[in-house]
Protein backbone atom coordinates (compact mmCIF):
# COMPACT_ATOMS: atom_id res chain seq x y z
CA UNK A 1 0.00 0.00 0.00
CA UNK A 2 2.04 3.14 -1.38
CA UNK A 3 2.36 5.79 1.49
CA UNK A 4 1.22 9.39 0.67
CA UNK A 5 3.45 12.34 2.14
CA UNK A 6 1.36 15.38 1.54
CA UNK A 7 4.13 17.66 3.02
CA UNK A 8 6.73 17.18 0.46
CA UNK A 9 4.10 15.79 -2.22
CA UNK A 10 5.67 12.44 -2.49
CA UNK A 11 3.83 9.25 -3.16
CA UNK A 12 5.69 6.37 -1.81
CA UNK A 13 5.46 2.82 -3.13
CA UNK A 14 6.90 -0.65 -2.88
CA UNK A 15 8.51 -3.05 -5.05
CA UNK A 16 9.52 -6.77 -3.65
CA UNK A 17 11.86 -8.94 -6.08
CA UNK A 18 11.14 -12.12 -5.09
CA UNK A 19 12.16 -15.57 -5.89
CA UNK A 20 13.93 -18.54 -5.34
CA UNK A 21 17.08 -18.70 -2.98
CA UNK A 22 19.99 -18.02 -5.42
CA UNK A 23 18.23 -16.65 -8.20
CA UNK A 24 19.15 -13.49 -8.93
CA UNK A 25 17.90 -11.16 -6.98
CA UNK A 26 20.32 -9.39 -5.32
CA UNK A 27 21.90 -9.34 -8.64
CA UNK A 28 19.48 -7.60 -9.85
CA UNK A 29 19.25 -4.84 -7.18
CA UNK A 30 23.07 -4.72 -6.89
CA UNK A 31 22.66 -3.84 -10.64
CA UNK A 32 20.05 -1.30 -10.29
CA UNK A 33 21.56 0.12 -7.56
CA UNK A 34 24.88 0.72 -9.73
CA UNK A 35 24.04 1.69 -13.08
CA UNK A 36 21.12 3.79 -11.62
CA UNK A 37 23.25 5.67 -9.16
CA UNK A 38 21.82 9.02 -9.98
CA UNK A 39 18.05 8.08 -9.12
CA UNK A 40 19.38 6.33 -6.19
CA UNK A 41 18.35 8.55 -2.95
CA UNK A 42 19.44 5.94 -0.34
CA UNK A 43 22.10 3.37 1.00
CA UNK A 44 21.91 0.23 -0.27
CA UNK A 45 21.22 -1.53 2.69
CA UNK A 46 22.35 -5.22 3.47
CA UNK A 47 20.93 -7.84 5.92
CA UNK A 48 23.17 -10.97 5.83
CA UNK A 49 21.28 -13.93 7.07
CA UNK A 50 22.44 -17.77 6.77
CA UNK A 51 23.69 -17.67 2.70
CA UNK A 52 21.11 -15.10 1.87
CA UNK A 53 20.48 -11.80 2.00
CA UNK A 54 17.78 -8.74 2.33
CA UNK A 55 18.57 -5.93 0.63
CA UNK A 56 16.95 -2.21 0.32
CA UNK A 57 17.12 1.24 -1.12
CA UNK A 58 14.95 4.04 -2.23
CA UNK A 59 15.29 4.88 -5.86
CA UNK A 60 13.48 7.92 -7.56
CA UNK A 61 12.50 6.89 -11.22
CA UNK A 62 13.04 9.86 -13.61
CA UNK A 63 10.84 10.43 -16.84
CA UNK A 64 7.49 7.70 -15.57
CA UNK A 65 5.75 11.11 -14.96
CA UNK A 66 4.10 12.51 -11.26
CA UNK A 67 0.54 11.12 -10.40
CA UNK A 68 -1.47 14.01 -9.61
CA UNK A 69 1.02 16.20 -9.41
CA UNK A 70 3.55 13.91 -7.03
CA UNK A 71 6.68 12.47 -7.35
CA UNK A 72 6.91 8.82 -6.87
CA UNK A 73 9.79 7.09 -4.83
CA UNK A 74 10.55 3.97 -5.16
CA UNK A 75 11.92 1.80 -2.26
CA UNK A 76 13.30 -1.64 -3.67
CA UNK A 77 13.29 -4.58 -1.76
CA UNK A 78 14.88 -8.41 -2.10
CA UNK A 79 13.55 -11.21 0.38
CA UNK A 80 15.90 -13.85 1.37
CA UNK A 81 14.94 -16.73 -0.90
CA UNK A 82 15.47 -19.94 0.87
CA UNK A 83 12.73 -21.95 2.65
CA UNK A 84 13.32 -20.78 6.36
CA UNK A 85 13.28 -17.37 5.77
CA UNK A 86 9.61 -17.63 5.63
CA UNK A 87 8.47 -15.38 8.26
CA UNK A 88 10.92 -12.72 6.98
CA UNK A 89 9.54 -13.06 3.97
CA UNK A 90 6.47 -12.19 4.91
CA UNK A 91 7.32 -8.94 7.07
CA UNK A 92 9.12 -7.74 3.87
CA UNK A 93 5.95 -8.13 1.45
CA UNK A 94 3.72 -6.25 3.72
CA UNK A 95 2.36 -3.39 1.92
CA UNK A 96 4.01 -4.16 -1.36
CA UNK A 97 2.85 -2.64 -4.26
CA UNK A 98 4.57 -4.10 -7.33
CA UNK A 99 6.48 -7.47 -7.42
CA UNK A 100 9.25 -8.88 -9.76
CA UNK A 101 9.34 -12.58 -9.81
CA UNK A 102 12.43 -13.65 -10.45
CA UNK A 103 12.77 -17.08 -11.32
CA UNK A 104 16.06 -19.24 -12.10
CA UNK A 105 16.62 -20.32 -15.82
CA UNK A 106 18.81 -23.77 -14.54
CA UNK A 107 17.03 -26.91 -14.61
CA UNK A 108 17.71 -28.23 -11.61
CA UNK A 109 15.90 -24.95 -9.65
CA UNK A 110 12.33 -25.90 -11.69
CA UNK A 111 11.15 -26.56 -8.44
CA UNK A 112 12.28 -24.15 -6.34
CA UNK A 113 10.70 -21.76 -8.75
CA UNK A 114 7.45 -23.59 -8.60
CA UNK A 115 7.33 -23.65 -4.65
CA UNK A 116 8.79 -19.95 -4.51
CA UNK A 117 5.97 -19.07 -6.52
CA UNK A 118 3.08 -20.74 -5.03
CA UNK A 119 4.59 -19.01 -1.72
CA UNK A 120 4.47 -15.96 -2.95
CA UNK A 121 0.72 -16.53 -3.80
CA UNK A 122 0.63 -17.86 -0.32
CA UNK A 123 2.08 -14.47 1.45
CA UNK A 124 -0.10 -11.97 -0.94
CA UNK A 125 -2.98 -14.51 0.30
CA UNK A 126 -2.41 -13.94 3.76
CA UNK A 127 -2.48 -10.02 3.41
CA UNK A 128 -5.32 -10.19 1.35
CA UNK A 129 -3.63 -9.39 -1.67
CA UNK A 130 -4.83 -11.07 -5.15
CA UNK A 131 -1.47 -12.31 -7.00
CA UNK A 132 -3.65 -12.46 -10.26
CA UNK A 133 -4.49 -8.76 -9.64
CA UNK A 134 -1.12 -6.72 -8.10
CA UNK A 135 1.41 -5.68 -10.24
CA UNK A 136 3.84 -8.53 -11.49
CA UNK A 137 6.55 -8.72 -13.81
CA UNK A 138 8.10 -12.44 -14.47
CA UNK A 139 12.31 -12.49 -15.34
CA UNK A 140 13.42 -15.80 -16.13
CA UNK A 141 16.84 -15.15 -15.10
CA UNK A 142 20.46 -16.43 -16.26
CA UNK A 143 19.53 -16.99 -19.74
CA UNK A 144 23.27 -15.95 -20.40
CA UNK A 145 23.96 -19.85 -20.01
CA UNK A 146 22.21 -20.87 -23.12
CA UNK A 147 25.25 -22.49 -24.97
CA UNK A 148 27.49 -22.55 -22.11
CA UNK A 149 26.24 -26.59 -21.99
CA UNK A 150 24.85 -25.70 -18.81
CA UNK A 151 21.28 -27.47 -18.45
CA UNK A 152 18.52 -24.66 -18.87
CA UNK A 153 14.93 -24.67 -18.90
CA UNK A 154 13.82 -23.30 -22.79
CA UNK A 155 11.53 -19.97 -22.09
CA UNK A 156 8.18 -21.97 -23.16
CA UNK A 157 8.38 -24.43 -20.50
CA UNK A 158 9.35 -21.77 -18.15
CA UNK A 159 6.48 -19.95 -19.02
CA UNK A 160 4.15 -23.12 -19.09
CA UNK A 161 5.52 -23.39 -15.68
CA UNK A 162 4.95 -20.60 -14.07
CA UNK A 163 2.88 -18.23 -15.83
CA UNK A 164 0.35 -20.12 -18.18
CA UNK A 165 -2.52 -18.54 -15.79
CA UNK A 166 -0.66 -15.32 -14.47
CA UNK A 167 0.09 -14.62 -17.77
CA UNK A 168 2.35 -11.99 -16.28
CA UNK A 169 4.56 -9.77 -18.45
CA UNK A 170 7.66 -11.16 -18.86
CA UNK A 171 11.61 -10.82 -19.91
CA UNK A 172 14.40 -12.84 -20.31
CA UNK A 173 17.48 -11.81 -18.36
CA UNK A 174 21.20 -12.37 -17.07
CA UNK A 175 21.77 -9.63 -14.11
CA UNK A 176 24.86 -10.41 -13.99
CA UNK A 177 25.46 -9.04 -17.03
CA UNK A 178 22.19 -6.27 -16.59
CA UNK A 179 20.63 -8.02 -19.95
CA UNK A 180 17.04 -7.41 -19.14
CA UNK A 181 17.07 -5.67 -15.86
CA UNK A 182 16.47 -2.42 -16.32
CA UNK A 183 13.05 -3.68 -18.88
CA UNK A 184 11.68 -5.92 -15.66
CA UNK A 185 12.19 -2.74 -13.64
CA UNK A 186 10.85 -0.26 -15.55
CA UNK A 187 7.89 -2.44 -16.72
CA UNK A 188 7.21 -3.06 -12.83
CA UNK A 189 7.27 0.44 -12.37
CA UNK A 190 4.73 1.24 -15.17
CA UNK A 191 2.43 -1.22 -14.18
CA UNK A 192 2.67 -0.44 -9.86
CA UNK A 193 2.22 3.40 -11.36
CA UNK A 194 -0.67 2.68 -13.33
CA UNK A 195 -2.42 0.74 -10.34
CA UNK A 196 -1.54 3.80 -8.04
CA UNK A 197 -3.28 6.19 -10.26
CA UNK A 198 -6.45 4.04 -10.41
CA UNK A 199 -6.20 3.34 -7.30
CA UNK A 200 -6.09 7.21 -5.93
CA UNK A 201 -8.67 8.53 -8.43
CA UNK A 202 -11.21 5.61 -7.20
CA UNK A 203 -10.35 7.34 -3.87
CA UNK A 204 -10.65 10.74 -4.58
CA UNK B 1 27.82 -37.55 -26.55
CA UNK B 2 31.00 -39.28 -25.63
CA UNK B 3 31.70 -40.20 -21.78
CA UNK B 4 34.69 -38.09 -21.55
CA UNK B 5 32.30 -34.97 -22.93
CA UNK B 6 29.54 -36.37 -20.61
CA UNK B 7 32.19 -36.38 -17.95
CA UNK B 8 33.43 -32.68 -18.73
CA UNK B 9 29.62 -31.42 -18.71
CA UNK B 10 28.87 -32.78 -15.60
CA UNK B 11 32.13 -30.85 -13.76
CA UNK B 12 31.23 -28.13 -15.41
CA UNK B 13 27.97 -27.98 -13.97
CA UNK B 14 28.99 -29.33 -10.04
CA UNK B 15 31.25 -25.66 -10.32
CA UNK B 16 28.76 -23.71 -12.18
CA UNK B 17 25.99 -24.62 -9.24
CA UNK B 18 28.73 -24.49 -6.44
CA UNK B 19 30.01 -20.73 -7.48
CA UNK B 20 26.22 -19.68 -8.12
CA UNK B 21 25.81 -21.42 -3.92
CA UNK B 22 23.63 -24.17 -4.80
CA UNK B 23 25.38 -26.22 -3.52
CA UNK B 24 23.56 -29.28 -2.79
CA UNK B 25 23.08 -29.54 -7.07
CA UNK B 26 26.69 -29.36 -7.05
CA UNK B 27 27.24 -31.80 -4.28
CA UNK B 28 24.91 -34.38 -6.34
CA UNK B 29 26.51 -33.51 -9.67
CA UNK B 30 29.93 -34.59 -8.51
CA UNK B 31 28.78 -37.79 -6.82
CA UNK B 32 27.09 -38.73 -10.09
CA UNK B 33 30.31 -38.08 -12.23
CA UNK B 34 32.38 -40.00 -8.57
CA UNK B 35 29.92 -43.00 -9.81
CA UNK B 36 30.34 -42.47 -12.90
CA UNK B 37 34.20 -42.86 -13.45
CA UNK B 38 33.84 -45.56 -10.89
CA UNK B 39 31.88 -47.64 -13.25
CA UNK B 40 33.31 -47.23 -16.25
CA UNK B 41 36.71 -49.28 -16.64
CA UNK B 42 37.72 -46.76 -19.17
CA UNK B 43 38.29 -43.77 -16.04
CA UNK B 44 37.97 -46.00 -12.75
CA UNK B 45 41.62 -46.37 -13.26
CA UNK B 46 42.19 -43.01 -13.95
CA UNK B 47 43.40 -42.36 -10.07
CA UNK B 48 44.17 -38.58 -10.68
CA UNK B 49 40.67 -37.72 -11.72
CA UNK B 50 38.91 -40.01 -8.88
CA UNK B 51 41.00 -38.32 -6.21
CA UNK B 52 40.54 -34.85 -7.69
CA UNK B 53 36.33 -35.23 -7.75
CA UNK B 54 36.89 -36.63 -4.15
CA UNK B 55 38.64 -33.53 -2.97
CA UNK B 56 35.72 -31.51 -4.85
CA UNK B 57 33.39 -33.54 -3.17
CA UNK B 58 35.49 -32.67 0.56
CA UNK B 59 35.09 -29.25 -0.67
CA UNK B 60 31.94 -28.66 -1.27
CA UNK B 61 30.76 -30.60 1.95
CA UNK B 62 33.39 -27.86 3.77
CA UNK B 63 30.93 -24.53 2.08
CA UNK B 64 27.86 -26.89 3.55
CA UNK B 65 29.18 -26.61 6.40
CA UNK B 66 30.45 -23.63 6.80
CA UNK B 67 27.07 -22.25 5.39
CA UNK B 68 25.28 -23.85 8.19
CA UNK B 69 28.03 -22.59 11.18
CA UNK B 70 27.07 -19.03 9.40
CA UNK B 71 25.04 -16.66 12.06
CA UNK B 72 21.38 -16.40 12.02
CA UNK B 73 21.69 -13.61 14.14
CA UNK B 74 23.87 -11.24 11.70
CA UNK B 75 25.45 -8.33 13.33
CA UNK B 76 24.18 -4.58 12.68
CA UNK B 77 24.98 -1.20 13.37
CA UNK B 78 22.20 0.92 15.50
CA UNK B 79 21.45 2.75 12.37
CA UNK B 80 20.28 -0.28 10.55
CA UNK B 81 18.40 -1.67 13.55
CA UNK B 82 16.20 1.57 13.92
CA UNK B 83 15.83 1.34 9.97
CA UNK B 84 14.26 -2.11 10.37
CA UNK B 85 12.24 -0.42 13.11
CA UNK B 86 11.22 2.38 11.31
CA UNK B 87 10.35 0.12 7.73
CA UNK B 88 8.64 -2.74 9.35
CA UNK B 89 6.62 -0.53 11.65
CA UNK B 90 3.24 -0.39 9.47
CA UNK B 91 0.53 0.34 11.81
CA UNK B 92 -0.59 4.04 12.65
CA UNK B 93 -0.98 3.33 16.44
CA UNK B 94 1.65 4.32 18.02
CA UNK B 95 2.02 1.37 20.05
CA UNK B 96 1.42 -1.47 17.64
CA UNK B 97 3.75 0.19 15.34
CA UNK B 98 6.15 -0.10 17.92
CA UNK B 99 5.50 -3.50 18.59
CA UNK B 100 5.60 -3.98 15.19
CA UNK B 101 9.33 -2.77 14.77
CA UNK B 102 10.59 -5.01 17.88
CA UNK B 103 9.03 -7.96 16.17
CA UNK B 104 10.82 -6.65 13.07
CA UNK B 105 14.17 -6.49 14.62
CA UNK B 106 13.35 -10.14 16.06
CA UNK B 107 12.80 -11.71 12.50
CA UNK B 108 16.00 -10.36 10.98
CA UNK B 109 18.13 -11.86 14.26
CA UNK B 110 18.47 -8.56 16.34
CA UNK B 111 17.96 -10.56 19.10
CA UNK B 112 19.61 -7.95 22.02
CA UNK B 113 17.85 -5.28 20.67
CA UNK B 114 14.82 -6.77 19.86
CA UNK B 115 14.59 -8.04 24.04
CA UNK B 116 15.51 -4.56 24.73
CA UNK B 117 12.58 -3.12 23.12
CA UNK B 118 10.17 -5.67 24.29
CA UNK B 119 11.06 -4.89 27.57
CA UNK B 120 10.73 -0.65 27.46
CA UNK B 121 7.30 -1.18 26.09
CA UNK B 122 6.46 -4.03 28.46
CA UNK B 123 7.81 -1.22 31.34
CA UNK B 124 5.75 1.42 29.54
CA UNK B 125 2.49 -1.34 29.81
CA UNK B 126 2.15 -1.47 26.15
CA UNK B 127 1.08 -4.18 25.00
CA UNK B 128 2.22 -5.90 28.13
CA UNK B 129 1.63 -9.71 27.22
CA UNK B 130 2.55 -9.39 23.74
CA UNK B 131 5.75 -7.57 24.82
CA UNK B 132 6.11 -10.70 27.71
CA UNK B 133 5.73 -13.41 25.59
CA UNK B 134 7.52 -11.94 22.24
CA UNK B 135 10.93 -11.72 25.13
CA UNK B 136 10.14 -15.89 25.77
CA UNK B 137 9.94 -16.15 21.83
CA UNK B 138 13.36 -14.62 21.37
CA UNK B 139 14.95 -16.40 24.49
CA UNK B 140 13.75 -19.79 23.39
CA UNK B 141 14.66 -19.24 19.78
CA UNK B 142 18.06 -17.43 20.29
CA UNK B 143 19.38 -18.29 23.44
CA UNK B 144 17.96 -21.44 25.36
CA UNK B 145 15.12 -22.39 27.13
CA UNK B 146 16.84 -22.09 30.46
CA UNK B 147 17.03 -18.64 29.78
CA UNK B 148 13.68 -18.43 28.84
CA UNK B 149 12.38 -19.99 32.41
CA UNK B 150 14.98 -17.69 34.34
CA UNK B 151 12.72 -15.00 33.12
CA UNK B 152 9.50 -16.50 33.90
CA UNK B 153 11.08 -16.69 37.16
CA UNK B 154 11.77 -13.15 37.80
CA UNK B 155 8.30 -11.67 36.54
CA UNK B 156 6.91 -14.94 38.82
CA UNK B 157 8.79 -13.37 41.50
CA UNK B 158 8.56 -9.19 40.87
CA UNK B 159 4.72 -9.16 41.11
CA UNK B 160 4.66 -6.65 38.05
CA UNK B 161 1.87 -9.08 36.37
CA UNK B 162 -1.34 -10.14 37.62
CA UNK B 163 -1.65 -14.33 38.28
CA UNK B 164 -4.12 -14.48 35.87
CA UNK B 165 -1.41 -13.27 33.18
CA UNK B 166 1.07 -14.92 35.08
CA UNK B 167 -0.63 -17.99 34.39
CA UNK B 168 -1.27 -17.55 31.14
CA UNK B 169 2.55 -16.49 30.47
CA UNK B 170 3.32 -19.92 32.11
CA UNK B 171 0.89 -21.76 29.75
CA UNK B 172 2.05 -19.96 26.89
CA UNK B 173 5.89 -20.76 27.64
CA UNK B 174 4.83 -24.72 28.45
CA UNK B 175 2.86 -25.44 24.83
CA UNK B 176 5.84 -24.36 23.29
CA UNK B 177 8.08 -26.64 25.38
CA UNK B 178 5.37 -29.30 24.55
CA UNK B 179 5.26 -28.49 21.14
CA UNK B 180 9.16 -28.46 20.88
CA UNK B 181 9.68 -31.29 22.70
CA UNK B 182 11.47 -29.66 25.65
CA UNK B 183 11.66 -31.41 29.21
CA UNK B 184 11.61 -28.37 31.71
CA UNK B 185 10.55 -28.07 35.21
CA UNK B 186 8.10 -24.52 34.48
CA UNK B 187 7.66 -23.26 38.14
CA UNK B 188 4.24 -22.43 39.49
CA UNK B 189 2.21 -19.41 40.18
CA UNK B 190 1.35 -19.37 43.64
CA UNK B 191 -2.41 -19.17 44.45
CA UNK B 192 -3.15 -19.29 40.44
CA UNK B 193 -5.79 -21.77 39.62
CA UNK B 194 -4.37 -25.58 37.82
CA UNK B 195 -6.48 -24.97 34.41
CA UNK B 196 -5.39 -23.19 31.84
CA UNK B 197 -5.69 -19.39 31.86
CA UNK B 198 -7.75 -17.94 29.01
CA UNK B 199 -7.18 -20.21 26.44
CA UNK B 200 -6.11 -23.67 26.37
CA UNK B 201 -4.99 -23.58 22.27
CA UNK B 202 -1.34 -23.20 21.37
CA UNK B 203 -0.65 -19.84 20.18
CA UNK B 204 2.05 -20.89 17.46
CA UNK B 205 -0.64 -22.61 15.82
CA UNK B 206 -3.20 -19.80 15.20
CA UNK B 207 -3.47 -19.20 11.69
CA UNK B 208 -2.66 -16.11 10.01
CA UNK B 209 -6.18 -14.17 9.79
CA UNK B 210 -6.90 -11.95 7.15
CA UNK B 211 -10.87 -11.09 7.98
CA UNK B 212 -13.41 -11.96 10.28
CA UNK B 213 -16.97 -12.06 10.02
CA UNK B 214 -19.58 -11.70 13.17
CA UNK B 215 -22.86 -11.04 13.67
CA UNK B 216 -23.58 -8.37 16.64
CA UNK B 217 -25.50 -9.89 19.44
CA UNK B 218 -26.81 -6.56 21.43
CA UNK B 219 -27.35 -2.89 21.10
CA UNK B 220 -28.26 -0.77 18.20
CA UNK B 221 -27.18 -2.79 15.52
CA UNK B 222 -28.16 -6.01 16.98
CA UNK B 223 -28.53 -9.01 14.40
CA UNK B 224 -26.00 -6.90 12.07
CA UNK B 225 -23.05 -8.81 10.11
CA UNK B 226 -20.16 -7.02 9.77
CA UNK B 227 -16.60 -8.03 8.22
CA UNK B 228 -13.52 -6.50 9.38
CA UNK B 229 -10.29 -7.02 7.62
CA UNK B 230 -7.35 -7.54 9.90
CA UNK B 231 -4.33 -5.15 9.78
CA UNK B 232 -2.19 -6.74 12.38
CA UNK B 233 -1.88 -9.69 13.97
CA UNK B 234 0.58 -11.04 16.69
CA UNK B 235 -0.43 -14.43 17.96
CA UNK B 236 -4.40 -15.09 18.61
CA UNK B 237 -4.49 -11.00 19.11
CA UNK B 238 -5.76 -9.37 15.93
CA UNK B 239 -6.42 -5.56 15.46
CA UNK B 240 -8.71 -3.89 12.40
CA UNK B 241 -9.50 -0.43 12.09
CA UNK B 242 -13.05 0.70 12.09
CA UNK B 243 -12.71 4.21 9.93
CA UNK B 244 -14.55 7.30 12.02
CA UNK B 245 -17.45 7.68 9.61
CA UNK B 246 -18.76 4.01 11.24
CA UNK B 247 -19.39 5.64 14.34
CA UNK B 248 -22.47 3.38 15.16
CA UNK B 249 -20.09 0.18 14.59
CA UNK B 250 -17.30 2.30 16.68
CA UNK B 251 -19.94 2.49 19.63
CA UNK B 252 -20.82 -1.26 19.16
CA UNK B 253 -17.63 -2.55 20.48
CA UNK B 254 -16.15 -2.07 23.88
CA UNK B 255 -13.36 -3.51 25.64
CA UNK B 256 -14.74 -7.36 26.96
CA UNK B 257 -17.03 -7.99 25.00
CA UNK B 258 -17.54 -11.56 23.78
CA UNK B 259 -17.99 -12.26 20.35
CA UNK B 260 -19.48 -15.65 20.06
CA UNK B 261 -19.41 -17.17 16.29
CA UNK B 262 -16.71 -15.32 14.62
CA UNK B 263 -16.31 -16.54 11.43
CA UNK B 264 -12.06 -16.38 10.88
CA UNK B 265 -10.94 -15.97 7.27
CA UNK B 266 -7.39 -17.51 6.37
CA UNK B 267 -5.78 -18.05 3.11
CA UNK B 268 -5.89 -22.00 4.53
CA UNK B 269 -9.18 -22.26 5.83
CA UNK B 270 -12.29 -20.69 7.31
CA UNK B 271 -12.46 -21.56 11.08
CA UNK B 272 -15.06 -20.91 13.80
CA UNK B 273 -14.03 -19.17 17.14
CA UNK B 274 -14.70 -17.11 19.93
CA UNK B 275 -13.43 -13.62 20.25
CA UNK B 276 -13.48 -10.99 23.24
CA UNK B 277 -12.45 -7.16 22.53
CA UNK B 278 -9.40 -6.67 24.33
CA UNK B 279 -8.82 -3.12 23.40
CA UNK B 280 -10.34 0.04 21.60
CA UNK B 281 -7.34 2.84 20.64
CA UNK B 282 -8.16 5.97 19.16
CA UNK B 283 -6.02 6.57 16.46
CA UNK B 284 -4.81 10.36 16.93
CA UNK B 285 -2.12 11.07 14.18
CA UNK B 286 -1.58 10.53 10.36
CA UNK B 287 -3.60 9.80 7.58
CA UNK B 288 -6.28 7.53 9.56
CA UNK B 289 -6.49 9.96 12.78
CA UNK B 290 -10.18 9.49 14.53
CA UNK B 291 -10.35 5.56 13.23
CA UNK B 292 -10.50 3.73 15.67
CA UNK B 293 -8.27 0.18 16.44
CA UNK B 294 -9.74 -2.47 18.14
CA UNK B 295 -8.09 -5.44 19.00
CA UNK B 296 -9.80 -8.92 19.63
CA UNK B 297 -8.64 -12.00 20.79
CA UNK B 298 -9.64 -15.20 19.41
CA UNK B 299 -9.80 -18.43 20.45
CA UNK B 300 -10.68 -21.40 18.38
CA UNK B 301 -13.92 -22.99 18.81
Amino acid sequence: MAVFNARDRVIECKIVYYGPGRGGKTTNLEYIFKAGKQYTMSDMVSINTKGDRTLFFDFLPMGLGKIRGCDVKVQLYTVPGQPKYGSTRRLVLKNVDGVVFVADSLEVRRKANALSLKDLQQNLAAQNVDIFKIPLVMQYNKRDLDGQRIPIMPVDVMERDLNSRLKAPCFEASALRGMGVRDTLKKCLVLTLRNLQRELEWTR
Amino acid sequence: MSDKEHVMSLIRQAELYRSQGLLEASMERYQEILQFVQNHERFSKHKKLIDAVRKRIRTVEEDLAETERETDRPELSEEVQNLIQKLFSFSRNADTAAMEGAIALAKFGQYEKAVAEFERLLNQDTLPLEAAKNILRCHLNFSSPRVAIAQFERWVSHKGFSKGDLKYLRDFLEDIFEKRDIEADLPQVPGAPHERARTEKKEDEVLDISSVGLQLQSGPLRGRRVDLQVSFQSGNTISVVIPARHKDLIDAFEPGLQLPDLECYSLIAVFNGNGMVSGKTLITSGPRQGDYTLDIRIDEA
